[in-house]
């Protein structure tokens, strides 16, 4: 017990000294967007009140039986940080985001929101307190139009009209304005994605844990994701956890990434030191990043 | 002409019966992913409580029906809450504990008042005359019950805020969840108001047609067959499909004879899974 809490208070002290300024923004900085970060936030109605909240995760594992999916895995994400999750399939990157969010109880570990425990909590009691998931898949109500399928998720969570004007810019941006009255399953794949996003978005979370958010899409609506976790970032002040393969978009959002293998951390820092690790490359990247070289 | 008239008022009049047991079948259905075999246990049930309350305690039909409707809602609550939540998404546990629930239903009935029909008859009788038609008085008073309680359903489900969460959540139960709704809370509430819904129907039809502890059968089966038709889920669908069922059935018996209604149903029905699988209304996925 004694040396978990040490374990903890370390994982504490050395996360907070990691989230320096380089940190903190993603490549985006250039444009600007720390400046505006805090103007905008003046009056954005629906946002004013829910900045980003502290993630921590501590020692967290999960068996199934015997089969361990992942083993003492640490992390911690601050408001306004983003951090990318990377391993090859198997590694247990989405079951890491179902313990994390609830749908999963984890079989040790433990799972903070600014320091309120959210540990095997179930799903709608950790998205109520801020820790919102997106789906691998196109998830969202598809008998429903693509306003409707806002409007609950904005009255589900209990938010206001604000909320609609906070979204406005992210609408606006994937084109979803002009297919407001449309079923939401009539979309074409990449819209419904992005629409699941806008979904995450409008339950107002302190935390966003994206699951392949680029699985699927073509390259030029990738751009999009980046848009969206701008958005997230300097409009809501959320931290983000990013699970991906698209290595690209990894590199241009995560200016920290965890790697994952076999249920273990393999590796842990900046894209450029993480990728350029024998042991990371022979894990998972392998023939597939020639590009880097 | 009369006849056709006649015959229709009581195509509507089942229908509107059948409709509200299908509501429920297909609410179960929609929000749940359930299949529930003890819907017609519940609509025997609703008869029994109704005949009870008014045999054994003196209690006036309206009184026992309403009592009867609210025991059957008691019931599905706690049979999801403490039974069938645990193994919610194992499809072929849900099946057997419905069925295992219908079976314990209809035997204890079995057990507690004997093969016979009791005597339970609808207590207002007489026959509504107007130009050269008639209808009896009771198939009318359970024919506006039955709509209004068709009427209350839609209410509920398109214009309040606990219908909305029904809908989303049988759209998508994780996204839904994952904004926050309680499925621990509202499972049990669709559940049982969907077999509220069955033993109202029960308690208010029995007297007229019969009370036995098997005649939750045809209803399983009739339901089953209405959502098939309707499409698996849809509200709309149950409804259209209860009305076109009921219309066959009082036709098909009094100008075909009893026995060819449940042929060309099926018939219909057979036709339906071969032209349009997902049903009248059913929701056609978009192919990736």
């Amino acid at each position: 017990m004694t040396s978990g809490r040490e374990q903890f208070s370390r994982e504490v002290t050395r996360a907070e000294s990691n989230s320096g300024e380089g940190l903190v923004m993603p490549p985006g900085d250039a444009l600007g967007v720390v400046e505006r970060r805090f103007d905008r936030r003046e009056f954005v109605i629906g946002t004013a009140n829910s900045g980003g909240m502290r993630l921590e995760v501590t020692g967290i594992c999960k068996r199934f039986g015997g089969l361990h999916v992942f083993n003492d895995v640490s992390f911690s994400i601050s408001p306004g940080e983003v951090l990318g999750v990377i391993g090859p399939n198997g590694a247990g990157k989405t079951t890491l985001i179902n313990v994390i969010c609830g749908m999963l109880p984890p079989t040790s570990g433990r799972v903070l929101l600014d320091g309120r425990d959210m540990t095997a909590k179930p799903l709608h009691v950790v998205s109520r307190a801020g820790i919102v998931r997106s789906f691998q898949q196109t998830n969202t109500f598809r008998t429903a139009t693509v306003r409707e399928n806002i409007s609950r998720a904005v009255r589900f969570s209990n938010g206001g009209e604000g909320v609609w004007q906070a979204i406005a810019p992210l609408i606006d941006e994937f084109e979803l304005a002009a297919h407001l009255d449309e079923q939401s399953d009539k979309l074409p794949y990449g819209l419904q994605k992005m629409l699941g996003l806008v979904l995450a978005c409008a339950v107002r979370p302190k935390v966003l844990l994206l699951d392949e958010p680029a699985a699927g899409l073509e390259r030029r609506e990738r751009l999009r994701i980046d848009a969206f976790v701008r958005h997230a970032v300097t409009e809501l002040g959320c931290g983000v956890l990013i699970v991906e393969h698209d290595m690209e978009l990894v590199r241009r959002l995560c200016p920290k990434i965890l790697v994952l293998d076999s249920g273990r951390v393999l590796a842990e820092g900046s894209p450029a030191d993480v990728l350029s690790r024998k042991d990371v490359i022979d894990a998972y990247l392998g023939t597939m990043d020639e590009a880097e070289a | 002409m009369e006849g056709i008239v006649a015959t229709g008022l009581i195509g509507v009049s089942l229908g509107a019966q059948y409709a509200l047991l299908a509501l429920g079948f297909t609410l179960i259905f929609g929000i749940l992913g359930v299949v529930n075999f003890a819907h017609g246990g519940f609509y025997v049930l609703g008869g029994y409580l109704a005949y009870s309350a008014v045999t054994y305690l003196g209690v006036p039909y309206a009184l026992a029906v309403i009592a009867a409707a609210l025991g059957t809602t008691a019931l599905g609550y706690l049979f999801e809450r403490f039974v069938l939540d645990r193994l919610i998404d194992d499809h072929l546990a849900t099946l057997m504990l419905t069925l295992g629930l219908y079976l314990m239903m209809s035997s204890g009935l079995l057990v507690l008042f004997g093969p016979q029909s009791p005597a339970f008859s609808f207590p207002l009788s007489g026959v509504l005359r107007a130009h050269g038609f008639y209808v009896p008085i009771e198939n009318l008073v359970v024919l506006v019950v039955c709509l209004v309680g068709i009427l209350s359903i839609y209410a509920l489900i398109y214009h309040t805020d606990f219908g909305r969460a029904l809908r989303a959540l049988a759209d998508d139960r994780a996204v839904a969840t994952a904004q926050g709704l309680r499925p621990k809370l509202l499972f049990p509430t669709a559940f049982a108001l969907a077999t509220g819904l069955a033993g109202l129907t029960g308690a208010l039809v029995t007297p007229i047609l019969s009370l036995a502890p098997h005649v939750g059968d045809p209803v399983l089966a009739t339901s089953f067959l209405i959502v098939i038709l309707g499409g698996l889920g849809s509200i709309g669908g149950a409804t259209v499909a209860a009305f076109i069922v009921g219309m066959v059935e009082a036709f098909s018996a009094v100008y075909l004879g009893g026995s060819k209604g449940a042929l060309a149903l099926f018939v219909l029905v057979l036709i339906m899974l071969v032209v349009r699988p997902s049903g009248l209304f059913g929701h056609r996925v978009r192919g990736a």
